[in-house]
């Protein structure tokens, strides 16, 4: 069973008079263990298209099936406990809690979900070590260099033990020798855990660690063969 | 409870800064609230402390026993109907009286309070012995007269008048109309406040009022009955208090105020604040979390810090209690602390949910495509 499928989907912005089609007949699959890399022009829909994917949006056409489950059937208020455990997000922007330190960062995730027991403790700090922040423990946002902070949210992004990846641009922030590790940590914890992962980009160079390419031009997405092959 | 505290000691300033103001406004809720109960202990301590449930005044009187005047011989006919225990008259009568046992003559207004000795309208004393039905020349005291010197056994000169009383015995907590009560026969009263001919309008035997016990009394029925009187309850008598109502109004409508600012203060400060974590609450609703989990944040810090204010603010209300001068009517009521402090968690708590219907606005959405 694939993790996620985008059947026929397609977004279309209404603003007043005018009409934004985002995305234009959107489908594809997601298998487990597959680390897959969308990468278009500013604008051409890819935030819209993981939106979507993470059920923070609605479409105005098709269908997403996460896990088997169809997320239109599912009830808005549901859809953040949908998130909650099988949505991993890493975004542009770390996007830490300012007042936490980094292995309170990632037991919060846990605190949304309930309780924070033992194991959750030690799996956040095996989560940590795999991602070179085992001496930042305590560290506070403020006190963590840019790549580092990128890495605590990674490590937030797998603490819930998700089924799929979701990651909008992660490298934004970065110089691209932190730029080149992040994604790499991304493509070793997505091997590692086997999970689906699904990255949005638009700087060409961080492919070579995806299994897929996907390329988003005005709302239509297609398969990339040249970047797909080179592999 | 866990991430409010955490963000609670990350922030120090800010909300030591916050919390400073809503203790500032508590120490000044539970000072007006010592202050509006001393003040109506002084107007009305006597009334209240009487073991009564009804009281009959002169019709038109409107509950006040300065302008009521009816004829003892009601008493009587009172204890017949149905569901009064019992019935008791009193007057009062406001004057200057001089101590001349003492050698200062100095002058001090009290209320005399004309009672009939051994009725449950004497208060209990707490010194000396209590009033004596053919005594007339004795009194019992309240004992705030005590720290001007008057003792068991002083002589008292009615100013203007050739009327003296000797003390026996003391009272405590009673004050009628501001002032400290002496409780005299109804006869040794009637002396004093009818002495020019005419004043008592021709009524036999009068009185000011009289005060029922029975909790069943039917005061529409009784007023219904008896043609020249008006029957109420024992709390709109106590309203009927010259200045008492003027006095508690204006207190309670400054502690309105203080709740209501507290409220607002607090309700602002941490409404500005989600405005400015919109971005932060959004990306933990991206994450998972729901409106009930970012909610209780915020709610919890709210009262925390009330609370905790609260607390400091009763503390240093008992600090100032101690340097208050002991002239003023300050007198903390420790279920009326008790029942302001709940009032100001309460309200302040009420005014965090203007935050709570921000978050629940807050799209995640806000998270996804943002470059900071
Ligand atoms: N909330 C919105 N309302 C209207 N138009 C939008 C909205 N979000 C995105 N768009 C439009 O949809 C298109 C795709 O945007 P987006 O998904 O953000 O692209 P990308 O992430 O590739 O830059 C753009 O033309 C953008 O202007
Ligand atoms: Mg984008």
């Amino acid at each position: 069973m694939p993790v996620l499928e985008f059947k026929n989907v397609s977004k279309i912005y209404k603003q007043g008079e005018n009409e934004v089609q985002a995305l234009n007949d959107v489908s594809l699959t997601v298998e487990q263990g597959e680390f897959i890399a969308v990468i278009g022009p500013s604008g051409s829909g890819k935030s819209t298209f993981l939106s979507i994917a993470g059920a923070l949006l609605n479409p105005t056409q098709g269908e997403v099936i996460l896990n088997g489950k169809n997320l239109h059937e599912i009830k808005p208020k549901d859809l953040a406990k949908v998130r909650l455990h099988e949505i991993g997000f890493i975004l542009q922007t770390s996007n830490l809690v300012p007042y936490l330190n980094v292995l309170d960062q990632l037991l919060v995730v846990k605190r949304m979900a309930g309780k924070v027991t033992k194991e959750d403790k030690q799996y956040a700090i095996q989560l940590l070590q795999e991602l070179g922040l085992g001496e930042k423990l305590k560290k506070f946002p403020e006190q963590l260099s840019g790549g580092e902070r990128q890495r605590t949210a990674i490590a937030r992004a797998f603490m819930n033990n998700p089924s799929i990846i979701l990651a909008d641009e992660p490298t934004a922030s970065l110089d691209s020798k932190r730029a080149f590790e992040v994604v790499q940590l991304i493509a070793k914890e997505t091997k590692l855990r086997n999970k689906a992962a699904i990255m949005v980009t638009h700087d060409e160079r961080m492919l070579e660690y995806c299994d897929k390419v996907y390329r988003m031009e005005d709302g239509r997405l297609s398969l990339d063969e040249t970047s797909t092959h080179k592999k | 409870m866990y991430l409010a505290i955490k963000e609670l000691k990350h922030s120090k300033l800010r909300f030591l800064l916050i919390g400073a103001i809503t203790v500032l406004i508590a120490w000044l809720v539970f000072i007006l609230c010592g202050l509006g109960n001393g003040l109506t202990t002084l107007s009305a301590a006597t009334l209240k402390n009487m073991d009564a449930d009804y009281v009959a005044f002169e019709e038109g009187s409107r509950a006040s026993m300065s302008r009521s005047v009816i004829s003892e011989t009601l008493v009587d006919d009172l204890k017949q109907q149905s569901g009064v225990e019992d019935a008791s008259p009193v007057g009062a009568t406001s004057l200057t009286v001089i101590n001349e046992s003492s050698s200062d003559n100095e002058k001090v207004d009290v209320s005399i309070i004309g009672v009939i000795p051994g009725s449950f309208l004497e208060p209990e004393i707490v010194e000396g012995k209590p009033l004596q039905k053919d005594q007339p020349l004795e009194v019992i005291a309240n004992d705030s007269l005590k720290k001007k010197g008057y003792e068991v056994g002083d002589t008292l000169k009615i100013e203007g008048s050739l009327e003296k009383m000797k003390i026996v015995g003391f009272v405590t907590n009673e004050t009628y109309n501001h002032l400290p009560a002496i409780f005299t026969t109804l006869d040794k009263w009637r002396s004093i406040q009818f002495a020019a001919p005419g004043s008592n309008k021709g009524v036999e035997k009068p009185v000011n009022a009289i005060v029922m016990q029975g909790e069943n009394i039917n005061a529409e029925k009784l007023n219904k009955e008896f043609d020249n009187i008006e029957v109420v309850t024992k709390a709109k008598a106590i309203q009927g208090v010259p200045g008492y109502k003027e006095e508690n109004g204006t207190i309670m409508m400054m502690l309105t105020f203080l709740l209501v600012i507290s409220a607002f203060v607090l309700g602002v400060f941490f409404y500005v604040l989600t405005l400015q974590k919109s971005n932060q609450f959004g990306v933990l609703k991206a994450i998972g979390a729901s409106n009930r989990f970012l909610a209780k944040i915020i709610v919890s810090q709210v009262f925390l810090l009330s609370l905790t204010s609260v607390i400091i603010g009763i503390l240093l209300t008992y600090v100032t209690a101690l340097i208050l001068p002991d002239e003023m009517p300050f007198a903390l009521d420790v279920k009326l602390v008790i029942l302001y402090s709940i009032l100001l968690i309460l309200i302040s708590t009420l005014g965090s949910l203007a935050s709570v219907r921000r978050i629940v606005k807050i799209d995640p959405l806000l998270a996804i495509g943002r470059v900071e």
